[in-house]
């Protein structure tokens, strides 16, 4: 029976190629990356080699410049700043501030929610709670946070009701307090969508390997350490990354919070918010197609440098 | 028959996938084409199509009309006192004016205006005298005489000027004129001055040295002067001698906004004031009965519009407020409605304006009813006369005749179309420096980063 069939399957597959169903089925995504995201973005690049803007409803150009963009971008002022620079720090700070505690709590609730000695009850519950801010609006989110920080909101009646401070702490104009509450939100929304990424990662490590550690005499620091984070890594590279690039993109929340003025010093004024500015008012789309060509090279250049320092780490 | 499913599959999704694609370009390629192509070719084509439309107003006008607005204000009188032609349907398209959005959506309207099918068009909208100049001077509005408007015998004369372009033709009308004047609480007054009669608290405070002398009594009796650093700044930048800009395009900031950053300090640092912004809440709530606030500034519109606070039935103070003219005359705002080129219900825009300036029923409402201050000096006149009106806000004060004097000294000048966000962006960032977070350098250089980002023409320091 085998030898008759086996003959007839190969003359069958050698006519009938089903890789162009392949191709076929994934066409769209590539069609559509093409004409959404790679025109576009070579528009972009296109775009910021221009003087390209509105002055009140007159337009002006577009004329070609060549690297005029880019220079005025990296020109310091007379303080010596060069903005962009001073935007993209911003930016990183703000990040940082909600990566670092976003990434170890998570990585923490996604070890106790897949632990099996810990069994967690309503674990459902939970995860549903801490995905929760997620579905709110960035912008409604920040308008609730501006309502219940401002000089006349509940907090600040709070705090001087129970008397302890004399003046309303204005939040919004102290670099501390508006980074702080910046993270801060940025953490809520998206520490519950890191923590189901990484329990998905861990639930796919094999059960016996924790179980071999334990028989073994293995703590749960040793296990966590020596077990679960070298095979979770791919997908910590995963969360990491995307959550930088996120990060980079941070609008919403300081633009809101802040008024779009990045209060105090534009110490809060993140590279999209920059980029907005110059895209709102006067349509600049030669300064703001610059900006978005940094901020690309910025993105990569940093995925390059997480991707490389966290997967060194899993080789050593 | 797998083959033949998976083929279909694929062929669905393609089709569904491109149907999806063209249907998304044609609606986002039109107008971006039409705003970046079309544009320069625009300007003259307008200008010579111009008149040839209006030449022959069409008997059959549009069915809908569309307004474009930044606030309630006007749409609250144009429902009660405006009658709708039948079959017409009014569409208001509102947007806040702050940091420029309702600009950017109206510009956006305005020049996609060719290519906008009948029922998209904007058919009349809103203005402030802060960037009135922008539109006025552009083909985008047309010539309201050639559409029927031609009676300005009753109208404050600067109203029309400020609507009219370099070569005066009339492109709008204000239903407002905005004379403004000191506000302040009767019972801080007393405390304060030792009086709340209007003639004396003005004799009290008819300088900007009294006002500051007063300020500091003020603050002695735990009181403050004004509710926000920017209260005064209109009636400073209302003043200036030069515009903000000068003719190579070169930032000028004028003495009279300069006397205003100091004054903003001084009172800042005395805890005179408050240091937020005219529209927030930390502003607002000293207009509740337990505010300490003693002075605000503006117009009739400011008091029964954005004073809801003060009117608030609990813990409001109404009736417990009065005007005068305060240490220097100014106006602040003003509605204009401005009629859009390429509107196609053009009679009824002249129709609306003709009501809101010369139809006298309307305007005595408007003043009687509405607490307004009319664009019709006979109705304003009549009322400053009465002796049986009184505003019940004021305390019974007549507000009309006071602002019938103020009234005759508006001049609409150094204007720019930049005004809105210049005046916006520098108390702003004036305000960091009056906290005390930045230094008088980094506010003034955040400041002029925030025009070049803005304005790309504007050559700052």
């Amino acid at each position: 029976m085998q030898t008759t069939k086996a003959p007839k399957l190969k003359t069958k597959r050698s006519k009938i190629s089903y890789a162009k169903w392949g191709y076929i089925f994934i066409a769209p995504f590539f069609l559509a990356y093409a004409l959404f995201h790679f025109a576009p973005q070579m528009l972009t690049i296109y775009n910021s080699f221009f003087e390209n803007y509105r002055e009140g409803l007159t337009q002006v150009g577009p004329n070609f410049v060549g690297l005029k963009n880019y220079i005025t971008l990296f020109t310091p002022d007379k303080n010596g700043t060069i903005d962009i620079l001073k935007y993209a720090g911003n930016t990183i700070v703000l990040w940082l501030g909600c990566a670092v505690p976003q990434v170890v709590i998570s990585l923490m609730l996604a070890c106790f929610f897949t632990s099996y000695r810990l069994k967690i009850r309503g674990q459902q519950f939970f995860k549903t709670v801490i995905y929760m801010p997620n579905l709110i609006m960035a912008s409604a989110f920040s308008m609730l946070f501006y309502m219940l920080f401002s000089n006349v909101g509940p907090v600040n009646q709070l705090l001087t009701q129970a008397g302890w401070i004399d003046a309303p702490i204005d939040f919004f104009n102290i670099r501390f307090t508006v980074r702080s509450l910046i993270s801060l939100m940025n953490f809520l929304m998206w520490f519950g969508n890191t923590t189901i990424l990484l329990m998905a990662g861990i639930m796919g490590i094999d059960q016996s390997l924790f179980e071999a550690a334990n028989i073994d005499g293995a703590t749960s620091l040793q296990v966590f350490f020596k077990v679960t984070l070298p095979l979770l890594m791919p997908i910590l590279v995963y969360t990491v990354i995307t959550a930088l690039i996120g990060g980079l993109q941070m609008f919403d929340v300081p633009q809101v919070l802040t008024n779009g003025l990045g209060t105090p010093n534009r110490s809060s004024t993140t590279l999209v918010m920059y980029l907005n500015n110059y895209l709102k008012t006067s349509k600049n789309y030669g300064m703001s197609g610059a900006i978005s060509v940094v901020i690309f090279i910025i993105t990569g250049l940093l995925s390059l440098v997480v991707f490389k320092s966290l997967t060194k780490q899993e080789e050593n | 028959m797998k083959k033949y499913l998976a083929l279909l599959l694929a062929v669905l999704m393609l089709t569904a996938m491109f149907a999806g694609c063209a249907s998304k370009e044609t609606t986002t390629d039109t107008p971006a084409a039409s705003t970046e192509t079309a544009e320069p070719a625009k300007t003259e084509e307008t200008k010579s199509e111009e008149p040839a439309a209006e030449e022959a107003p069409a008997s059959e006008e549009g069915k809908v009309f569309n307004i474009y607005a930044w606030n309630e204000e006007f749409k609250g009188f144009f429902e009660k006192y405006y009658t709708v032609p039948e079959g017409v349907t009014v569409n208001w398209i509102i947007t806040p004016s702050a940091d420029g959005a309702y600009q950017d959506k109206l510009d956006e309207a305005l020049l996609n205006q060719e290519s906008a099918s009948a029922d998209d068009k904007v058919d009349l909208f809103l203005a402030e005298a802060d960037y009135i100049l922008k539109y006025t001077q552009s083909p985008v509005t047309q010539d309201i005489t050639a559409l029927g408007v031609t009676d300005f015998s009753n109208t404050y004369a600067y109203t029309v000027q400020a609507a009219s372009d370099a070569s005066g033709v009339v492109k709008g009308v204000s239903f407002q004129c905005c004379p403004a004047a000191l506000i302040y609480r009767r019972s801080i007054a007393k405390d304060v001055l030792g009086t709340d009669d209007p003639a004396e608290v003005q004799e009290k405070l008819n300088s900007w040295e009294k006002f500051n002398a007063v300020a500091a009594e003020a603050k002695a009796k735990g009181y403050l002067m004004t509710a926000s650093e920017a209260a005064t700044y209109r009636v400073f930048s209302n003043n200036v001698t030069s515009p903000w800009v000068d003719e190579n395009n070169n930032l000028q900031i004028d003495s009279a906004i300069q006397t205003w950053m100091q004054q903003a300090k001084d009172f800042s640092d005395n805890g005179y004031t408050q240091d937020c912004d005219i529209w927030s809440d930390e502003c607002t709530a000293q207009m509740f009965k337990d505010g300490k606030a003693m002075c605000y500034f503006g117009p009739a519109w400011y008091f029964n519009f954005s004073m809801g606070n003060a009117q608030d039935a609990e813990k409001g103070c109404f009736g417990d407020w009065a005007i005068c003219e305060g240490p220097q005359a100014h106006f602040w705002g003003g509605t204009w409605l401005l009629a859009p080129a390429g509107t196609d219900n053009p009679t009824m825009v002249a129709d609306i304006m003709n009501t809101f300036i010369n139809n006298e029923e309307v305007c005595t409402n408007l003043v009687k009813n509405e607490a307004q201050f009319s664009n019709n000096q006979k109705v304003n006149e009549l009322v400053a006369q009465d002796e049986s009106y009184g505003s019940d806000f004021l305390g019974g004060q007549n507000d009309i005749a006071l602002f019938c004097d103020l009234a005759k000294n508006i001049k609409f000048e150094n204007n720019t179309i930049y005004d809105q966000l210049l005046n916006e962006g520098l108390q702003a960032n004036w305000r960091e420096y009056c906290k005390g977070t930045v230094t008088e350098d980094e506010a003034m250089s955040n400041f002029y980063k925030y025009i070049n980002e803005k304005y790309p023409t504007i050559v700052t320091p």
